[in-house]
């Protein structure tokens, strides 16, 4: 008998390589989903290896132990102390991360909230009257969109109609929740923090191809996304940070190609890598299992 | 997602989609609007009397005035609550790092090669 929790931890690594491929390659809706899906199964998966181990410590304690000598029972020590208390260690570290990433997505959306308080109930658009160019989705019942005026002043008619469209579709699609998931699960097992990263530059690609269907033009809506970089960026200058992960130029480009197709065999793929440290650590707390009622029956 | 390249697929907008780009319209403008003006300004193929009748909804609300800078007939958006939500959306950025991630901004930094390859696209396409 074994645990196999190490391969878990293999596969999460091939999910974060798998990851960025997919990306580029399947319609962005189909792969954006699939990958939470895998990362939250994956996450899950590891997080109860990580108690198992534990639990499979617990088993080695004292009054286990005697009881079993005194029944008669061969014990057989599946994990090694020492692993037992690095994935004591390593629980503790994950509940910490977890729960410190809840606090910041509560955290988000109560400051989100007092952004929509005063508005009139049945209003989409928000607008700041400010001069930072800023646009954002604030999920919801109703969702809305906030834009600033800067914002709303340096695009053209028909790009504000692709920035109105792109922020309904965060919304329509409930790209929130999506990426909420994604994060929690990488809070979980930090392996799968390019997953995260995939699935929040996927729910933006996302969003360009709906709004590229709204307004029935992707050139117009490559264009409203480089005035609105443009913009953005000359008021972010003096921030001097010039960190840029190329994400705008990329979604630039994918609109200027064809649509990416609806590649089911690799979305299949990608399900498939993130259920088996799911089925690994069921088998896994099966042999818990036998072996706990083993010792204490 | 139906994303064909084809031009003039516009999707039917609902009232409350229609309501958010006059706003916008409005907001994007320094001079008062008049409705003609506004529906010259969205080339959408709107009706003037929806154009009136999406107004007559924002003005209801508050969020526009009318008969803006002596101009009869025309509109601007009301600042005040803009003002407000501007004060406490910067309030909120300046918290630090982690809202700021989560707000799913429309857009993030650029490098300086990048900028420029941008500017030649905006100014390829005939701005």
């Amino acid at each position: 008998m074994r645990f196999d929790v190490y391969t878990s931890l293999l596969l999460s690594l091939l999910l974060s390589f798998v990851a960025p491929v997919i990306v580029g390659r399947v319609a962005p809706a189909l792969a954006a989903r699939v990958l939470t899906s895998a990362a939250v199964v994956t996450a899950a998966a590891t997080t109860w290896s990580l108690v198992l181990l534990v639990a499979a410590l617990l088993g080695d304690a004292p009054p286990v132990v005697r009881e079993a000598r005194e029944d008669g029972h061969r014990l057989v020590d599946p994990v090694p102390e020492v692993i037992g208390v690095a994935a004591g260690v390593a629980l503790a570290v994950v509940v910490w991360r977890v729960h410190r990433a809840v606090h910041a997505e509560r955290c988000t959306r109560r400051a989100l909230r007092r952004l929509c308080a005063g508005q009139p109930a049945d209003t989409e658009l928000i607008v700041a009257a400010s001069d930072v160019p800023q646009a954002f989705a604030i999920p919801g019942r109703p969702g809305r969109i906030l834009v600033t005026s800067a914002m709303l002043s340096a695009l053209e008619p028909g790009e504000r109609r692709v920035l109105l469209a792109h922020e309904r579709a965060h919304l329509a699609h409930r790209h929130g929740p999506l990426v909420t998931a994604a994060t929690l699960a990488a809070a979980a097992n930090p392996l799968l923090a390019p997953v995260r990263s995939a699935v929040v530059f996927l729910v933006e690609r996302w969003a360009d191809e709906q709004a590229a269907a709204a307004v029935g033009d992707r050139r117009a809506t490559a264009r409203a996304l480089a005035r609105a970089a443009l913009t953005a960026g000359r008021a972010r200058s003096a921030c001097a940070l010039n960190f840029t992960d190329r994400a705008v130029t990329r979604r630039i480009a994918a609109l200027q190609a064809s649509p990416p197709p609806h590649l089911w065999s690799a979305a299949a793929a990608v399900l498939t890598l993130g259920m088996l440290p799911a089925l690994l650590a069921a088998d896994a707390t099966g042999d818990l299992l036998g072996l706990l009622s083993g010792v204490l029956t | 997602m139906a994303g064909t390249g084809s031009r003039g697929r516009v999707e039917r907008r609902s009232a409350g989609a229609l309501e958010s780009e006059v706003l916008a319209t409005l907001w994007a403008t320094d001079r008062p609007l008049t409705p003609a003006e506004i529906q010259a300004e969205i080339d959408g193929g709107l009706a003037y009397n929806t154009v009136h009748t999406i107004l007559k909804r924002l003005f209801d609300k508050g969020l526009v005035l009318r008969d803006a800078d002596g101009r009869r007939g025309a509109y601007r958006p009301a600042k005040n609550a803009a003002e407000l939500t501007a004060e406490a959306m910067h309030e909120a950025l300046d918290r630090g790092p982690d809202p700021i991630a989560a707000l799913q901004q429309f857009v993030t930094g650029l490098s300086p090669e990048e900028e420029r390859a941008l500017r030649e696209l905006l100014a390829g396409g005939g701005a």
